[in-house]
């Protein structure tokens, strides 16, 4: 009987902190689906909205410059994946190539990648130096190859049976095919596990795309969200074509729009949460479940 | 080297696949580095920098501001050292003694969550929670105790920054254990039921000290970004009622740099940081391979 008020304890104390998490999320949820007039009786610990409304949504998804930042934030996305992927997976290839001339001068440069880290200032000027500012390039190649998934991916690529790789190369396959044909195929949830990682990475960043993007109609939805829900700039919220279609524009709630904004910038990540824990933690869990 | 220069013509193709990650590494990492010397220059938009020596660090020492970002950041790095570092610990081992395999399921899922998380979002939902009618302020009040304004209250925001990092990553930084927990041989276990351990001693006497060289490891790798105290968090969620209490040196050195525009000082104060950070790691490293017998490396 004691054995059993333990796990009570110990299950209750882990339900409690998984509400934690829970409960403001929904809440937000909760609160950008609030008719306006009722977002006062939305408390703390509301995850039903108070009479459904998709007003926050309409006068949020009519904003041109919602609309642009969210175009921003895919294309940032997409294209920023994709080169970090692409490069990542060749530069590991190359890495765990056997006798490679120059290898350890290689390996040096990543630990010294690892180790030091440039400063704000100087990374900002040499992004100023090549042109980069104000273009989407410099927001797309910061941290375009992060050491750390090189790294994992390298392991992976070792493990990988010699005897594949030689089969490949005996049948004449040269390094490319045996990259994108035997590689890359066996290694598909490593790939994508980084690629998600490189992904939600892509989409979350907010500050250098704020300090290297003087253009609004560039930046991405994090800026936008940050400009709302931080700056607090209601008018941006509106946007000019809103105020003109929206003559009940007084009656919005803002803390209501403002938690619209917020499942906006979320739900992408929502999306692919499921897959980061299929691919991810499916060794983590599958294995925690045997002891 | 005439066979040298033949294996790496026929390499060539190799040295093109990792010719785009060498580049980035070199223009937007390496040359950057390079520019930390700016510290010891004042900055000219036309013709060369010119070299100053110690001047701005001579500034810098002498500016009260900086001893107030300094101290802020020490002390929330330091809270967060104490009051986060074990929380992930804990959390590891009460997951591992969950048996239910559908309720641990749902109970990673759900914690390695805000982790995935922008910071941006984060805040937002932070603004929220923590406002007069947010969930906390809801159940200070069930409690028949007065609101609080946690983001503008001088005394409680630096808290906010600790349960914030908690609450963002502390299931994240539980997997480590969790890992770590997995290779423990079971049979260790076994041994130790049959001498009649309960489950508690089992934790305590074979769980925890098994873990020791990972807690040290993540312990040391802490204590090297202990300069950081987690700008996100602070850039977020700053105001001007609580801004002498949580400037941080990264906050600081933005602020000055690319706000004000005075390059060559902010990098100065960001350098100091960055030698602090590496005097951090290697002593920490030092002293836990004396202490313990194992290092970082």
């Amino acid at each position: 009987m004691k054995i059993k008020i333990d796990q009570l304890i110990i299950y209750g104390l882990l339900f409690l902190i998984t509400l934690t998490m829970l409960v403001p999320i929904l809440n937000i949820f909760a609160l950008s689906f609030t008719a306006p007039d009722r977002v006062a009786e939305v408390k703390g610990f509301t995850i039903w909205p108070k009479g459904f409304s998709l007003i926050n949504y309409q006068v949020l998804l009519n904003n041109a410059m919602i609309l642009k930042s969210l175009f921003n934030s895919m294309l940032i996305t997409i294209i920023g994946t994709a080169i970090s992927l692409v490069s990542t997976a060749m530069a590991a290839y190359t890495l765990t190539r056997e006798n490679l001339v120059g290898r350890k001068f290689l390996m040096t440069v990543l630990i010294i990648v690892m180790v030091f880290e440039p400063g704000l200032i100087p990374e900002y000027l040499v992004i100023k130096e090549i042109g980069l500012i104000d273009s989407y390039w410099s927001v797309i190649l910061f941290k375009a190859v992060n050491v750390y998934y090189l790294i994992i991916l390298m392991r992976f690529f070792e493990e990988v049976p010699k005897s594949l790789i030689e089969a490949a190369r005996i049948d004449g396959a040269g390094h490319l095919a045996v990259l994108f044909k035997v590689l890359l195929p066996v290694l598909k949830p490593a790939m994508a596990t980084i690629g998600l990682f490189y992904a939600v990475f892509r989409w979350n960043e907010y500050f250098r795309a704020s300090i290297y993007l003087n253009s609004s109609s560039k930046w991405p939805l994090q800026v936008i969200l940050r400009q709302f829900v931080v700056l607090d700039d209601t008018a941006t919220m509106l946007g000019a074509n809103n105020l003109l279609s929206y003559n009940e524009a007084a009656q919005l709630n803002f803390e209501a729009l403002q938690a619209g904004t917020i499942v906006i910038a979320l739900v992408p990540v929502l999306l692919l949460y499921p897959l980061i824990l299929k691919y991810f933690t499916k060794g983590t869990m599958d294995g925690s479940i045997k002891h | 080297m005439k066979k040298l220069i033949k294996k790496i013509n026929e390499d060539k193709l190799l040295y093109i696949l990792i010719l785009p990650a060498l580049l980035y590494f070199i223009i937007f990492h390496i040359w950057p580095m390079t520019g930390m010397i700016l510290a010891f220059q004042d900055y000219r938009i036309i013709g060369d920098n010119v070299w100053v020596g110690l001047k701005h660090f001579r500034i810098l020492f002498s500016s009260p501001a900086f001893f107030n970002v300094l101290r802020n950041t020490v002390i929330i790095s330091a809270m967060k050292i104490i009051f986060f570092f074990p929380v992930p610990i804990f959390l590891s081992l009460l997951i591992n003694e969950v048996s239910n395999p559908k309720f641990k399921k749902y109970v990673q899922s759900v914690i390695y969550l805000p982790h995935f998380l922008s910071w941006v979002v984060i805040a937002g939902i932070w603004i929220t929670f923590l406002s007069i009618n947010g969930s906390v302020n809801q159940l200070i009040n069930f409690f028949n105790l007065p609101s609080v304004e946690f983001l503008t209250n001088k005394q409680q925001i630096r808290w906010v920054f600790v349960f914030q990092e908690i609450w963002r990553s502390a299931g994240w930084d539980s997997i480590i254990y969790l890992a770590a927990i997995m290779k423990i041989s079971s049979a260790i276990y076994e041994a130790a039921k049959i001498d009649g351990a309960t489950r508690l001693q089992q934790m305590l006497y074979i769980t925890l000290p098994q873990l020791k060289s990972t807690i040290i490891t993540v312990f040391i790798l802490n204590l090297g970004f202990f300069m950081n105290a987690g700008f996100d968090q602070v850039f977020n969620l700053m105001n001007d009622s609580v801004i002498s209490v949580v400037d941080i040196l990264d906050t600081y050195v933005y602020r000055i740099g690319l706000v004000n525009g005075q390059y060559a000082y902010a990098t100065a104060a960001s350098l100091f940081k960055g030698i602090i950070g590496i005097i951090l790691i290697f002593t920490t490293h030092f002293l836990a391979k004396k202490i313990s017998g194992k290092g970082l490396w």
